[in-house]
């Protein structure tokens, strides 16, 4: 299977692309049912989102937080952990990061204040993450819970802290300190798009290696596709899953401050860029391969940046764009049903005619573990 | 093992079973022996992918009798019966039922005509009443009449001697009685044609014996009784009628004159053969492959005559190896607290020696799996200590238990001792994947990783087209084969095995058990957990008999025989007590 032979290596992709392509016809027919004409708007998307280099730029500009949030949210769910929180954990790291960064600015050089910026969100995000990883590991508590909870508590106490501790006395609304634009991240050269997408697909990368070479990726999937043996071969199971969590969260944290940084240069109360769902929708749909994030995080971009550019002129909203996402992995979800039926793996049990398995629904062996984020308890009875 | 076998006259008759059940009206309705089959299957032929499970096979199951479909794992055994029990369709070929041609479309269909069938993993609601779990589907319309039912069910209940009124939970119930509610749930819808998948694989030797004659009274009710099964001493002890299936092919058939004929021996050496006889599989690189060919009917022949009470066994001559014992764990007083069922360790002890396979035997769920945990370092201990060669390893977990040489081999190859959707190289990689060759400690060696899978695969004989292919995609054997490997190339001084050869073909089982046995005789200690007490007899040179969390007794392979196990096994007291016939 992993032999590189083109079809085959690729063919996990078909589902995303059915997926997607199934996902804008059913929008098509939302948009034909409210009188606009679908073809026009999807052409509008693309000549308005690929066609100018305004959208090329914005597209870019918003792929960057994207890839970095996609990759941490890669990293737990690969480890069978199911990191609802990433807005959460996104926006206290932006916090973090704007703080860090307004205190700094401008009695250091500009690079050691992005740093610490960078350290600081990654902390954020982090600490957001610290909480449900603590009560999964020390209590199993379900960290779908825990972590889209703490998401309702992050815009709360972000939106008090602006409002009170860390506010900008100087203004009026609820923000930090904002951070002078010759002090944020510059653009790469020859184009409008500041060092954030860099960074952005650096972490791609490190996330790739950290799966492909390292052992602790090993172990990581290991703990994702199987608990109980991740459990049998003697790997720190609660310390790995952890280390997911946090890590996810840290990540988060950085694309927080990668959009203090690089766009917004300060903190507002009640920001959300809603990442967190793009993100799961991307790491699906890149079938949880880390390069594939790439593609898909450009094409989850241009569809959000074009959406907001045809959504003026044709009348369409702007939640038509999210609408879309969820329609996606609605499909997707659909498509991997198919997919399973069509796999060798999926007809394993009925060739096998060995006791060990007789008599067993189809299911057991296939049965997605990532669907399956809640663990036995160390050493039960499977 | 049951020892039914005893009732058989000297000429080999099997005694009318009618015998064994009271003259009383049956409340399972007769069926007129007719002497034509009930069932005809023609030419079936079913494909998956590119294994054809069944190639041409010709069944006829008659009335009253009860049909053997013997085989090896993989001879296409219950892809046969699922087609007869709806859940396939075949590719080719055609069913008559009492001798209209029908197509069987799905389960339900088959019930309608007759045909139930019992499946190993029981399809019993716990919390139900049995009652209710008999009724359950087969409610005509949209009310219940449990009144009508209950009458019923309590005769077949007294029938097939359950001392147990319907309205008794089915969690209340054992395995044995539990399948007996399986049973009775299939017949209660007027099943003509029973079929049972490898029925005795959860039995104790106790539950086997008087499954066997619950099959034969059946059968002398005029059900078609078809017995799936491996174990060839169970198929000679009941069966009318065996129909060998070896690779997708009905290889043999054996009619009620052959199976009730006069020599016993030669009709077993005659399935023997026809079950594994003849050319070899291709492919087998086992150096030592015709050698244990040999093996093979004579271990079957232990079997069988074990069956037939008190032939005499053979084993291993290294079970007498002369090694001076040097003890290498001790356990002293561990209890465990007991999850989901399984009971807790209680206080228990064992001292395993350098050079012993030391067996563990028990019912399933009386504790061996969480000693063999507890020993691994997978199950944390409530109170007393472990220690290996002196040395206190107490609670450390799998991590260091590994690291200081020991090595556990889990009865859940594909849920607990494998990450089935992962390549083979990683799977082979994966308990000692922090070392030396196969990383640095952080970063992987995936050259080295795959040399390994390479090696094992070579040196084990493993069919796979390669090491990258998934590991759940193996059959249970190669698995198992991987599994081992694993172990036995992390070089162990102690190695655990939970139920090693379940599932397996003769052909690997023996060479695992072999594998093991030359562990120990290379000088290091091996924990057989077994429920199959042949495979305990032959190798172990002591056994250990587990119930309800602890280690009963422990028995010197030289004191150790059938009766006394099994009698331990089931909570009884050392001395063996005669089973009523």
């Amino acid at each position: 299977m992993r032999h590189g032979v083109f079809p085959a290596r690729f063919a996990p992709l078909l589902t995303s692309v059915a997926a997607i392509a199934a996902a804008m016809v059913l929008g098509g027919l939302f948009l034909a049912i409210r009188g606009k004409d679908p073809i026009a708007a999807y052409g509008m998307l693309a000549s308005r989102g690929l066609g100018t280099s305004y959208g090329i730029t914005e597209t870019l500009i918003r792929m960057a937080p994207l890839l970095i949030v996609s990759a941490g949210l890669l990293i737990s769910l690969r480890a069978g952990v199911w990191n609802i929180g990433i807005d959460g954990q996104l926006m206290v790291g932006a916090l973090f990061a704007g703080v860090a960064a307004a205190a700094v600015a401008g009695q250091i050089a500009n690079p050691l204040m992005w740093v610490i910026a960078a350290l600081a969100g990654m902390g954020g995000g982090l600490l957001w993450a610290l909480v449900p990883g603590i009560l999964r590991v020390r209590w199993g508590l379900n960290e779908i819970i825990t972590t889209l909870m703490m998401n309702y508590v992050a815009l709360n106490v972000t939106s008090w802290l602006v409002k009170g501790p860390v506010k900008d006395p100087s203004v009026v609304p609820p923000q930090t300190v904002l951070i002078p634009r010759e002090m944020r991240l510059p653009a790469i050269p020859e184009t409008g798009v500041h060092v954030g997408l860099v960074v952005g697909l650096i972490v791609v990368v490190l996330v790739t290696i950290l799966f492909r070479h390292t052992v602790i990726g090993f172990m990581l999937d290991v703990v994702g596709r199987n608990r109980q043996a991740a459990i049998h071969a003697g790997m720190p199971v609660n310390r790995l899953t952890l280390v997911a969590l946090l890590a996810s969260g840290a990540l988060a944290g950085l694309a927080g401050a990668n959009d203090i940084l690089g766009v917004k240069g300060l903190f507002q109360g009640n920001w959300n860029p809603g990442y967190g769902f793009a993100a799961f929708a991307l790491v699906y749909l890149a079938r949880l391969n880390s390069l594939w994030i790439i593609p898909f995080a450009y094409f989850l971009s241009f569809l959000a940046i074009g959406g907001e550019m045809m959504a003026r002129p044709l009348g369409i909203p702007t939640y038509f764009v999210e609408m879309l996402e969820g329609l996606m992995l609605i499909c997707f979800a659909v498509a991997t049903y198919f997919e399973r039926m069509r796999s060798p793996f999926g007809h394993q049990e009925e060739v096998e005619t060995g006791p060990a398995n007789a008599g067993e629904a189809p299911e057991a062996l296939v049965g997605e573990p990532l669907l399956e984020p809640v663990a036995q308890p160390t050493g039960g009875r499977p | 093992m049951n020892r039914s076998g005893r009732r058989q006259t000297g000429d080999g008759q099997i005694t009318p079973a009618a015998a064994l059940s009271p003259h009383r009206p049956s409340p399972i309705t007769h069926h007129p022996v007719t002497r034509s089959p009930i069932v005809q299957m023609r030419d079936i032929s079913k494909r998956f992918g590119p294994v054809l499970a069944n190639d041409r096979i010709s069944l006829d199951l008659w009335p009253g009798e009860v049909h053997a479909v013997l085989g090896e794992n993989g001879a296409g055994k219950t892809t046969l019966m699922n087609v007869l029990a709806g859940m396939y369709q075949p590719d080719a070929g055609t069913i008559r039922i009492a001798g209209e041609e029908v197509q069987i479309t799905s389960p339900a269909d088959a019930l309608r005509r007759g045909i139930g069938t019992v499946y190993q993993h029981f399809t019993l609601v716990p919390n139900l009443s049995i009652l209710e779990n008999v009724v359950l589907g087969a409610e005509g319309g949209f009310l219940v009449d449990l009144g009508a039912a209950e009458a019923k069910v309590a005769s077949m209940l007294g029938e097939f001697g359950l001392d147990v009124s319907p309205q008794t939970e089915i969690r209340h119930l054992a395995l044995g009685q539990r399948q007996r509610i399986e049973i009775i749930k299939v017949l209660f819808r007027g099943t003509r044609v029973l079929l049972l998948d490898e029925p005795t694989s959860v039995l104790t030797p106790g539950e086997v014996t008087s499954l066997l004659e619950l099959l034969r009274r059946l059968r002398d009710q005029g059900v078609a009784v078809v017995l799936i099964t491996h174990k060839l001493g169970e198929a000679l002890a009941v069966s009318d009628r065996v129909t060998i299936l070896r690779g997708g092919r009905a290889v043999g058939d054996l009619g009620p004159d052959v199976m009730s004929g006069a020599n016993r021996e030669s009709v077993r050496q005659r399935i023997v053969e026809q079950m594994f006889g003849g050319s070899q599989p291709s492919g087998s690189h086992l150096p030592t492959a015709s050698a244990q060919n040999r093996v093979i009917p004579r271990n079957e022949e232990s079997r069988l005559q074990d069956v037939h009470g008190g032939g005499e066994l053979r084993f291993f001559a290294g079970a007498q190896n002369g090694m001076s014992p040097a003890e290498l764990l001790s356990l002293r007083g561990i209890s465990t607290s007991g999850d989901r069922g399984s009971p807790p360790l209680h206080d228990l002890s064992l001292d395993l020696n350098s050079g012993e396979v030391f067996g563990i035997a028990g019912v399933d769920g009386n504790g061996q799996k969480e000693l063999g945990e507890v020993i691994a370092g997978q199950r944390p201990v409530t109170s007393g200590k472990i220690l290996l060669n002196g040395v206190d390893i107490t609670n450390r977990g799998v991590a260091v238990a590994t690291r200081l040489g020991i090595g556990y081999v889990t009865d859940d190859r594909l849920h607990e001792g494998s990450v089935a959707g992962s390549s083979i190289t990683d799977n082979v990689a994966l308990k000692s994947i922090g070392r030396k060759p196969f990383s640095n400690g952080f970063w992987l060696n995936r050259r080295a990783m795959e040399e390994q899978a390479r090696r094992l695969i070579t040196e084990f004989d493993v069919k796979t087209p390669g090491p990258d292919t998934a590991i759940g995609t193996l059959s249970g054997g190669n698995i198992q084969k991987l599994l081992l490997a694993r172990e036995l190339a992390l070089e162990p001084k102690l190695l655990i095995c939970n139920k090693p050869t379940t599932g397996l073909d003769l052909r690997t089982a023996r060479f695992v058990i072999q594998s093991l046995r030359d562990q120990a005789d290379a000088g290091k200690v091996v924990v057989l957990i077994s429920s199959e007490l042949d495979e305990l007899l032959e190798i172990s040179d002591r056994i250990g008999v587990m119930y309800n969390g602890q280690l009963v007794a422990v028995i010197p392979r030289a004191a150790a025989d059938l009766e006394t196990i099994g009698n331990l096994m089931l909570g009884g007291t050392r001395r063996p007590r005669r089973v009523p016939a």
